[in-house]
């Protein structure tokens, strides 16, 4: 029985691209804010999110996406999400 | 999508037991009396997962136990190895996350009783609790490389738990004469910090270069390859010709036995002396890990990466470094995003739902000198076979000066964002 389900769950996976299941967006962008903090964290180059414009934040995260921006690791990074992902995290964490 | 995930869901949670918490913890909600999550180390791992199930369920009474009263990251510690931050900067207490409303308790946890969900602590305390985080990062096997022991420590320093050995390694490189030779001891895998040996060999280099340039850098490893290995390289190349010699497995490299008085190591070719000699251990998951039963027989923790939870032991969470992640390495970052995931299942599970789907990453910054730093990263999901990576890599080769600098500033940032993150 136990098999059959992950086989199952297997296939499903292997369609949809990515071996994993899709997290939420806000668990997904715990992740960003370790680098990208908030002011009190006190970082000196990288950017806080929550002035960032949204729109920007997406054409940004696409442009590193596609290796068409310059970037030391966002390109890395910006690979494992889908366009639609991409666009939530800059919906949520961004400025609107 | 739905369909996706239930399958999923259910496929995992058959062999995953998460309707035990449930029927532990909903009688407690239930009747209105907060559930007790305990947290036992306050590093990167534990200070997260406290801070965490605080912030998504207020009502949970969290204790983080902590025998030290200051964290001294290893993140950063080979900089001060090297002389370009201070001691005090990689220096934190707890007054921050105390302040979120975690109940800090100054001491050393070396009892679990399992089936009655209790840790004793050594003086005295019970706590008792519906879940446990353990977050005890590594315990060093000195006795693991013949001629190595806690006394030897202090001849010969491991500095892979920062502190006074940290200080101590310096202090011996800052005694060393010029011309002299310091020899690094790596371990093979699996360990703390993949990079950590090699990135501890630039900073070494960045102060022998500007202090005692005639001195020379001898890596002595028994792995045949090594994380951001052509990075390494490339940096000692371009920073420090001639200075740093690694000798890998193939060459010899693994170190079989050391000698504290006469200062030598003994490798696959013969015997090699030392001015200052850095011996990094064998390493196992720390203690109370062993102590609660859920280490496997190499000594490290398998988890459930949908939650973090031991597969040996119910209602234990156990991250970071003690735990086996899959293919997310031993690293701070690694230990804060795991931490991270594991709060957010508990909380559900004290909530009485499944585990939410967890996303994982990792970055680890290396600084060999001064504007120069390069990184590796990495997004993971949990299947059903453990944590994958979905994607990620190394900086690249052959990158502009200014992409160095620019990452040497960026790991800083990154530090100043992770201990944000996990303590502040």
């Amino acid at each position: 029985m136990r098999t059959q389900l992950l086989t199952l769950a297997a296939i499903g996976l292997a369609v949809a691209g990515p071996a994993v299941a899709a997290p939420s967006v806000e668990t997904i962008a715990r992740d960003c804010v370790v680098c990208h903090g908030p002011k009190e964290a006190g970082q000196v180059e990288i950017p806080t999110l929550a002035n960032y414009p949204a729109k920007k934040m997406v054409e940004m995260l696409s442009g590193f996406k596609a290796d068409q921006k310059p970037a030391t690791i966002m390109n890395r990074i910006t690979k494992a999400f889908s366009d639609e992902q991409i666009a939530a995290l800059a919906d949520l964490l961004g400025k609107k | 999508m739905t369909t996706r995930r239930t399958l999923l869901g259910g496929g995992l949670a058959l062999g995953a037991g998460l309707a035990l918490p449930a029927t532990l913890a909903m009688p407690r909600l239930a009747r209105g009396a907060s559930p007790r999550v305990v947290v036992v180390g306050g590093g990167f791992g534990g200070g997260t997962a406290a801070k965490y199930v605080k912030q998504l369920l207020p009502a949970a009474e969290v204790t983080l136990v902590e025998r030290d009263r200051q964290f001294v990251t290893c993140p950063f510690s080979n900089l001060v190895i090297g002389g370009l931050v201070k001691m005090e900067q990689i220096t934190h207490g707890y007054d921050g996350i105390a302040k979120r409303g975690v109940k800090v308790v100054h001491d050393e946890a070396v009892g679990v009783d399992a089936g009655a969900r209790k840790v004793t602590l050594k003086g005295g305390t019970v706590l008792e609790y519906e879940r446990l985080v353990l977050s005890p990062g590594i315990d060093l096997n000195h006795e693991g490389l013949p001629g190595y022991s806690e006394a030897a420590a202090e001849i010969m320093p491991h500095a892979w738990k920062a502190g006074p050995q940290t200080l101590l390694l310096r202090k011996q490189l800052e005694a060393m004469n010029d011309g002299g030779t310091v020899i690094i001891v790596a371990p093979a895998n699996p360990f703390r910090c993949p990079p950590g040996p090699y990135e501890r060999a630039g900073m070494i280099a960045w102060y022998l270069k500007k202090n005692k340039p005639k001195s020379k850098i001898l890596i002595f490893d028994p792995k045949e390859t090594f994380s951001k290995q052509a990075l390494f390289f490339e940096s000692y190349e371009a920073l420090y010709p001639g200075m740093i010699q690694w000798i890998g497995g193939k060459q010899g490299g693994k170190v079989e036995k050391v000698d504290p008085k006469a200062m030598t190591i003994e490798a696959g070719f013969g015997e090699e002396k030392g001015d200052v000699i850095n011996v990094i251990p064998p390493q196992r998951a720390g203690r109370i890990a062993q102590v609660a039963g859920v280490t496997d027989e190499k000594g490290w923790c398998p988890i459930k990466p949908e939650s973090m939870e031991s597969t040996k032991v119910p209602g234990i969470h156990v991250v970071g470094d003690a735990c086996i992640a899959g293919a997310m390495p031993k690293s701070g970052t690694a230990a804060n995003s795991q931490a991270r995931n594991a709060a957010a299942a508990i909380v559900a599970a004290l909530e009485g739902k499944p585990a939410p789907e967890p996303s994982f990453a990792n970055t680890c910054y290396s600084v060999v000198a001064e504007g120069y730093g390069f990184s590796v990263t990495g997004v993971y999901g949990a299947t059903a076979e453990g944590i994958k990576e979905i994607a990620g890599g190394v900086s690249k080769l052959k990158a502009p000066a200014k992409d160095r600098d620019l990452e040497a500033a960026y790991a800083f940032d990154w530090y100043r964002g992770v201990m944000h993150d996990a303590l502040g």
